[in-house]
């Protein structure tokens, strides 16, 4: 049966994360913002949280294989809690999200492709970090190629029980402080993606460095950095999968799986930091124009606003949709790519229409400081993880017959 | 639990509306509008299924399946012909209205003949707008007089679906010319009545089956039982009839919008330029991509405000959904239908393809019921907490006339 309504669980979960981002979050979301970093002790607090309230289908999943004995075909909610969850989360605070300490984005490729031994290795570090915290990230960006992934030039070479990697990798969430990183390379940039090879690189590997951490305009709270290999020497035991993983192309598509699933949790961060944007203009309005009598601008500004909200909303919609697909084990690399490319557009339309309704207030770094920071964050929800140009190719080449490339 | 999977009764009814839609409306879609109604045969084939009367409650003379099941019946109708629904008797405006105005005893009598075999030809009409703004106060300018035994109603009204078809109008007039639009009645006129006159048949830009046409009233007189009371709430039956009117309006849009949608990637697919599909041009395919995104978004905000409305969610929050799905499908619509004429290039303007007309079809259907603009004034009312006026929220003819 259709149904809107979030199960006991996703109204938990929400109620909760949006308790906590009101009255914890959301006081000291500026001057994480400032420092350019989230306190530690914080991201502790958060995590420890998250430890205790796990159990079955919680979305803070077991980074290794997920609950034991589970039926693969059986539908599941982990996806839609997730949405959930990063709606909220990112209503309160856009950095969070993108901060949180365990794998991040690396996790998905070991988890689909890596070894069990990989995959134990890998995982273990984050089992009990009660007494330190630790992250992963995913290294696929170069300064040269970007949503063009097949042109990546960090190249690969077999060496004994090694392979001799060189390159750099920009953009990196996380990167500077991650303990591994899946870095993507080429073992030869002619053989196109039949040539790419996916490592798990460590912090401390010889010839890995970690670069510029770079000045961002929004989302300053969250580490992006620049990783550099210089003849960086990494075991062989690190390939991702192993050998054999590449003898076919999968190896590659591996790569743009780890999408399909995340795609819908940004669009779903998007929604939440647009929302954030609406509620503070409908918020702003109630309080600061003079409502209910025929003043021509009250229309004006009430057309706004509900426009603003109603984009929003047909972007959760699709969002919903994805990850509901999702949980079903049903493909939803459109409607993945669908929820992300509206999802960014509408949070970031909302969130210049709030400055706009809101006025010259709307641009203060004092008195509506959240609105002006909204702004800076929103923009990089329409180009991380594929900009909405990448995703209309991914939506066209699903509607169109016999689009392979433009 | 979120979950975007119909009923395997919602599946089968859906699927055998779309095999109706596919086999009896499309191939004739030109040819209805060229006649101006829906064949005879059309009309009794969808009655005989069951269609017109699916959402109207058991106790009615219907199926009790719901708003949920009627926006996925007439979005299949749509995607068929979205002309043809307004042309077809049924799930409009006449039935929404008399559910939400009239008291149950009412409503069986009313609603009784839609549901015999010979409900095929049996049409109801809403007689809301007027052609003109009141200037001399707030309200309508069609008055009903109270006389003994009943009322006597005079005036003009306009963009009447069905008008000349009707065998009972819903006329809504003043009945207290001080209150502005909260001084409004409706009223059940029969189509015998001395004092009704059907004045005319509107031509319009497209949806030519529906039957948009005006009525006047001299001195028509009614009984006191002819008046329905909204249940003791008159102006909020009156906004939840529209908002569930305009939400099947929502739905049709939907079926136009992946109609229009369909067509134009087919085309793009087939149509070569530059040695290669033109659906093969970033430009075209991008414009493809943010056009089923539309559809589909569009699609999803009419099921859940179906969903809510259903499951009896807080009026001020099925409103707020409603509006929403509303003003997104109207927008929606339009957006689609003129991306599928400009992607067709000097083809898509001729009437040898179907898009000129879909085109037509969905401004003029952003204009049945209440329109993008206001629901967005509803939508902002209520989530500005705002109290929901009738002259703020309906769609009166002192902001844009709409055809019901």
């Amino acid at each position: 049966m259709i149904d809107f309504e979030l199960n006991t669980q996703q109204r938990m979960l929400k109620e909760a994360l949006h308790d906590m981002g009101k009255n914890v979050i959301r006081p000291q979301s500026l001057g994480w913002d400032r420092q350019k970093s989230i306190d530690l002790d914080f991201l502790r607090n958060f995590y420890m949280m998250s430890q205790a309230l796990r159990g079955e289908n919680n979305p803070m999943e077991d980074f290794n294989e997920g609950p034991k004995n589970r039926d693969p075909n059986k539908p599941v909610q982990t996806n839609r809690t997730a949405a959930v969850g990063a709606e909220e989360l990112a209503w309160a605070d856009a950095s969070i999200m993108l901060s949180l300490p365990g794998p991040g984005l690396g996790g998905p490729p070991v988890r689909a492709t890596g070894t069990p031994e990989q995959k134990e290795r890998f995982f273990s570090i984050f089992r009990d970090m009660t007494a330190e915290l630790r992250w992963g990230a995913y290294g696929l960006t170069e300064p040269g190629a970007g949503s063009d992934v097949a042109a990546i030039r960090t190249t690969c070479r077999r060496d004994g029980d090694h392979y001799i990697l060189n390159g750099r990798k920009c953009y990196i969430t996380m990167g500077g402080r991650a303990s591994w990183v899946v870095i993507f390379a080429t073992i030869d940039p002619a053989l196109g993606r039949a040539g790419h090879r996916a490592f798990v690189v460590e912090k401390g590997t010889p010839g890995f460095f970690v670069g510029k951490i770079e000045e961002k305009m929004g989302l300053r709270a969250n580490e992006t950095a620049e990783l550099v290999l210089e003849d960086c020497k990494v075991s062989a035991m690190n390939l991702l999968g192993g050998e054999e993983k590449y003898q076919t192309k999968e190896g590659f598509m591996t790569a743009m799986k780890t999408f399909d699933n995340t795609r819908p949790l940004v669009a779903a961060m998007a929604c939440g930091i647009g929302r954030a944007a609406y509620e503070y203009a409908r918020d702003f309005v109630k309080e600061n124009y003079v409502l209910g009598r025929p003043i021509p601008r009250y229309s004006a500004i009430a057309e706004r606003l509900a426009r603003m909200n109603r984009q929003l909303e047909a972007a959760r919609m699709l969002t919903w949709k994805a990850v509901w697909m999702a949980d079903q084990h049903l493909p939803n690399a459109k409607e993945a790519s669908m929820s992300k490319a509206l999802a960014g557009q509408a949070a970031i339309a909302a969130c210049i229409e709030a400055i706009e309704i809101c006025g010259a207030h709307g641009s203060l770094t004092e008195d509506h400081a959240l609105l002006e920071k909204w702004f800076r964050d929103i923009k990089v929800y329409d180009i991380f993880e594929g900009t909405g140009q990448i995703q209309r190719i991914v939506i066209s080449k699903r509607l169109l017959s016999d689009l392979k490339a433009f | 639990m979120i979950s975007f999977e119909p009923t395997e009764d919602q599946k089968l009814i859906a699927g055998t509306v779309a095999d109706f839609a596919k086999s009896s409306l499309t191939p004739r879609a030109r040819e209805f509008e060229k006649a101006q109604a829906v064949a005879s045969e059309t009309r009794r084939a969808a009655h005989e299924m069951g269609l017109s009367m699916a959402a109207v409650p058991e106790a009615f003379g219907g199926q009790g399946l719901g708003l949920s099941t009627a926006v996925m019946v007439n979005e299949e109708l749509a995607y068929g012909d979205p002309a043809a629904p307004f042309g077809l008797p049924g799930f409009g405006s006449y039935l929404l209205a008399v559910q939400e105005l009239a008291t149950d005893e009412q409503a069986k009598a009313l609603l009784a003949p839609f549901a015999d075999p010979a409900g095929y030809d049996t049409f109801g009409a809403v007689a809301w707008s007027e052609r003109k703004p009141n200037r001399q106060r707030a309200g309508f300018a069609t008055t009903a007089k109270a006389v003994p035994g009943g009322f006597e109603l005079t005036g003009a009204k306009a963009f009447v679906g069905n008008a000349d078809l009707a065998k009972s109008i819903l006329v809504f007039a003043q009945v207290d010319t001080e209150a502005g639009w909260n001084g409004l009645g409706a009223f059940v006129v029969a189509k015998g009545n001395p004092g009704l006159r059907i004045t005319g048949r509107h031509k319009t830009l497209g949806l030519d089956c529906g039957h948009f046409g005006e009525l006047s009233l001299e001195s028509a007189k009614v009984a006191a039982s002819d008046r329905l009371e909204g249940r003791g709430d008159f102006a909020n039956a009156c906004i939840r009839f529209f908002a569930k009117y305009s939400l099947i309006v929502a739905a049709r849009q939907v079926g136009l919008a992946r109609q229009a949608f369909d067509v134009a990637r087919e085309y793009c697919d087939i149509r070569k330029a530059f040695g290669k599909p033109i659906g093969h041009f970033q430009a075209v395919a991008f414009t493809l991509a943010d056009r089923h995104m539309d559809a589909e978004s569009a699609r999803e905000l009419v099921r859940r405000a179906a969903w809510a409305w259903d499951a009896g969610k807080d009026p001020s929050q099925c409103l707020l959904f409603t509006a929403q799905a509303v003003a997104h499908a109207h927008q929606v619509a339009m957006r689609c239908a003129d991306d599928a004429v400009q992607l067709h290039g000097g083809a898509g303007f001729m009437r040898d393809v179907i898009v000129e007309k879909l085109m037509r079809d969905a401004k003029q259907m952003a204009l049945a019921g209440a329109t993008a603009e206001q629901m967005d004034q509803l939508a902002a009312a209520v989530e500005l907490g705002i109290p929901l006026d009738p002259a703020l929220v309906l769609p009166t003819t002192e902001t844009q006339a709409v055809l019901t």
